[in-house]
């Protein structure tokens, strides 16, 4: 019998996850350390007196890596209008944006004022890696994740900016760090959290048919500890130094920047509207940690809320029995952009269950509705 | 660890020797490479980048088996373990192709803690003795490699699992102790990257024979293998590489689990 | 300029590199002139008690060492076997004199009856019994990498600065005034060696 946190809905196949003798998951125990021990105040304090040693030295007095969600939107947001900095934006664009997020990020740069890079990695390379990432890890996003830490890595060198600001801290969704340690999003981070193990130079010789070489992957590559140093870099996390509330700084961004969400596969949209927008392929992602550990987005979205007193567990739950266990209709276009059929994707992803969940027979799975603009995704246009 | 309270301002404190979670490089001209039973291979990375993640993951030591039989081989391999050694401030042990002091020399002074020494030893185990009193004994690490043989018993086989050597491993595991090693590497061929689960059988019948402690190496498939090994194979670490490359298990989820289980390790 | 010292035995090249990866002007040598010119003295080893002192010896490093250190008050750091040799004697293999330069012996780890294997190998916390610059910025119980089989007994408490606890308490780390020493392995053990080895270097004793 699979276990359940008793406060929360999480299930024991969460990555390092660890339940007390009360049953309690040891994220909704880290979050009653947020609530009642850190002194927001003075950590906003903190972040405004150290981000003044930044301003109006160089070009841009940070980086900001951005895609054009909420959370990007948000610091973006943030730090030009309440904090006065002048940052540069780094987008890494891992090929999925949706129609919603292009435009996002259009109203983003262009009300907030900002200058903004983006840099788009070659698709053929993107699709072995993959190919590779789903084989060995269950996942298909490697080139993702690492850009999106690698790349604004890179900028920063490029541009001479020793600050890079993130936004969401992760404590939030994992017991990784607690919320007791600020840390600073280093390579150390990358190494322990981001790569799924891999980096660049092992991805190079993984992808057997040889086609690729380690210049083809240098956008993933985090930079070396020598160069960063010798910039003086620190990376820091907003969300260390103020209390991070998504619906509300949604809500936030919605009013003043015109943000808006957009539907994503096997999460209600009514109550979600803000979540998981900026990435086509979320819903196979979460299909794939669905068929691994036997929960999804559904049941680490009900677990916030419980934890934050805006859901009770039974209502997760039903919500978790409406929304989880579909086949995402996206799964279709993925297919057909990988040349893989669905029996190649399923004997992948079913390598790497997690005990002791185990998956229903994957060809019983009902199929998900298909979102209203997956026809319009850029990644269809070579698919014709 | 474990705290005992005797009232509120007293303790004891009885610590225990944390467990140790073992990482396996296998290198093959330059590249990381994890076989199957010691048979067919496949890339798994580049060695110094897969050491940085590994230090990163905080694992606890790290053993690199060179099976490249080739002085080019030697060449890359020192090229490898100085360069992580450079960066990397945690335990390396080194093994393939020892056969001489100077080549142990050669290893440790680019940077290995021990050196792990396996055919050289079944050939002429006063050998060990030679680099336990040269090292120390910690130093050397006795790797004995494993599989049932056409009679359906374990026998120990060297050359990478190539040549039969007429030995039962319990007790070659007690004689490489007689003649100075340190510690035993144990590997289960039949099990290596089939990701079985440990062969915890033998691994308890040698943990028992021998005083020094016992590396279990050869079929971790889960976090749950890697508990077995030490709770019920007595091993003292336990020593992976398909897990880490063939799943989405790292070893800070793996300390994790471990220390869910009520084991003593490191968890940073 | 550190010098660690190169006696034939021990990992001098991660010492060094650790030290380097601290910002730390560091050289290895065997010479007893370049020992004399030393700010700070490390002395590695992995080894047998008696190879070490024969190895000193035959090195000619013995005077240079206690020139600096006991006259001249230079900051010293043993580790492993190299704090082993700060004893008075040694019984590994026969018994063999040490450096004498704190008081007590080298004996075998007596566990046997614990059902605890030999050598001591892994990372384990250290308790710390004094308070030491060298201590600075670590937390209670942090631990270290060990891997030996002998264990250097001070005769006198006031010199055993931190303990682990494997069957019964080991010595960890001893000292007295501008000479300190660990059995575990600083240069091996990560964050909390290096953090140990950066306080040495700041060492003003």
């Amino acid at each position: 019998m699979i276990k359940r946190c008793s406060k929360c809905v999480t299930l024991e196949t969460q990555e390092i996850i660890s339940f007390d003798e009360n049953g309690v998951c040891a994220i909704c125990r880290n979050i009653e350390y947020k609530r009642d021990k850190i002194d927001w105040v003075a950590r906003e304090k903190e972040f405004i007196s150290f981000v003044d040693k930044y301003r109006g030295k160089g070009m841009y007095d940070c980086i900001v890596p951005f895609s054009g969600g909420k959370d990007s939107a948000f610091t973006a947001y943030a730090l030009k209008r309440k904090y006065g900095l002048k940052p540069l934006l780094v987008s890494f664009d891992h090929g999925f944006y949706r129609p919603c997020v292009l435009a996002n990020r259009e109203r983003t740069v262009k009300k907030l004022g900002v200058d903004i890079v983006t840099f788009k990695p070659d698709w053929q390379t993107v699709k072995k890696t993959m190919r590779v990432s789903l084989e060995r890890k269950g996942a298909i996003m490697w080139h993702s994740h690492c850009g999106i830490y690698a790349y604004p890595m890179q900028v920063a060198l490029h541009y001479r900016t020793p600050l890079i600001i993130w936004g969401e801290p992760d404590s939030e969704y994992l017991s990784y760090y607690g919320y007791d340690k600020s840390g600073e999003v280093d390579e150390r981070r990358f190494q322990q959290m981001v790569n799924l193990g891999i980096n660049a130079e092992d991805m190079v010789g993984m992808i057997e048919d040889g086609s690729v070489t380690l210049r083809d992957l240098s956008p993933y590559i985090y930079p070396k500890l020598k160069e960063l140093k010798e910039l003086g870099y620190r990376s820091i996390c907003l969300g260390d130094y103020i209390p991070w509330d998504t619906r509300k700084q949604s809500e936030l961004i919605r009013k003043e920047i015109g943000w808006e969400g957009a539907p994503v596969e096997g999460i209600p949209y009514d109550q979600y509207w803000y979540e998981k927008v900026e990435d086509a392929f979320q819903g196979i992602e979460d299909y794939l940690k669905w068929i691994k550990r036997g929960m999804s987005r559904m049941t680490h979205l009900a677990s916030i809320d419980i934890r934050n007193g805006r859901m009770t567990r039974d209502e997760g739950l039903k919500l978790i029995e409406q929304y989880e266990g579909y086949r995402p209709a996206s799964l279709d276009v993925f297919l057909r952009a990988m040349n893989m059929t669905e029996e190649e994707f399923n004997t992948m992803a079913l390598k790497h269950v997690v005990s002791p969940y185990v998956p229903p027979d994957l060809n019983t799975v009902k199929r998900g509705k298909e979102l209203p603009d997956q026809k319009l995704w850029t990644i269809n246009n070579d698919l014709i | 660890m474990k705290i005992l309270f005797l009232g509120n301002l007293n303790c004891i404190v009885v610590i225990m020797l944390n467990i140790r979670l073992i990482p396996t490089i296998l290198l093959k001209d330059g590249r990381m490479i994890k076989t199957k039973q010691f048979g067919a291979y496949r890339d798994v990375g580049n060695p110094k980048t897969v050491a940085r993640m590994y230090d990163a993951q905080r694992a606890d030591e790290l053993i690199f088996l060179d099976i490249t039989a080739t002085i080019e081989g030697r060449h890359t391999l020192l090229d490898v373990i100085r360069n992580v050694a450079e960066e990397c401030f945690m335990p390396l042990t080194v093994g393939g192709g020892i056969t001489t002091l100077d080549d142990a020399l050669e290893i440790l002074h680019n940077g290995a803690d021990k050196i792990a020494v396996n055919t050289a030893a079944v050939n002429r185990p006063e050998f060990l003795t030679e680099l336990a009193e040269k090292f120390g004994r910690s130093t050397v690490v006795a790797s004995i490699d494993y599989k049932k043989n056409s009679d359906g018993k374990n026998e120990v086989f060297t050359h990478r699992g190539t040549y039969p050597s007429g030995l039962d491993p319990v007790s070659w595991a007690v004689e490489v102790e007689h003649h100075g090693a340190g510690e035993i590497l144990l590997t289960c061929i039949d099990r290596e990257g089939m990701m079985v689960g440990y062969d915890l059988e033998t691994l308890r019948s040698v943990a028992e024979s021998v005083e020094i402690p016992m590396v279990a190496h050869g079929g971790a498939g889960t976090v749950q293998d890697l508990v077995d090994g030490i709770v019920i194979g007595k091993a003292s670490a336990v020593a992976a590489a398909s897990i880490f490359h063939f799943t989405d298990q790292s070893v800070f989820k793996a300390h994790a689990h471990m220390k869910e289980k009520g084991l003593p390790v490191r968890l940073i | 300029m550190i010098v660690v010292v190169d006696y034939g035995l021990g990992n001098l090249f991660s010492v060094k590199k650790a030290l380097e990866a601290l910002g730390a002007p560091v050289t290895v040598s065997s010479d007893p002139d370049v020992v004399l010119a030393a700010e700070r003295i490390i002395l590695p080893g992995v080894g047998a008690f008696g190879d070490g002192m024969r190895n000193l010896k035959e090195r000619k490093l013995i005077p240079a060492l206690c020139e600096s250190v006991l006259e001249r008050g230079i900051p010293f750091f043993g580790i492993c076997l190299g704090m082993q040799l700060l004893a008075e004697r040694g019984t590994e293999y026969g018994e063999h004199n040490g450096l004498g330069w704190i008081g007590g012996a080298v004996a075998k780890v007596n566990i046997a009856d614990k059902g605890l294997k030999i050598p001591h190998i892994g990372w384990n916390q250290i308790i710390f019994k004094k308070e030491h610059h060298i201590f600075n910025g670590l937390k209670p119980l942090s631990d270290f990498y060990f891997v030996h089989s002998y264990e250097f007994q001070p005769s006198d408490s006031q010199y055993l600065l931190a303990v682990s606890q494997y069957g019964k308490e080991i010595t960890a780390a001893v000292g007295r005034k501008n000479i300190v020493g660990t059995q575990f392995h600083p240069e091996k053990s990560q964050d909390n060696g290096l953090k140990l080895l950066e306080n040495f270097i700041s060492w003003k004793p």
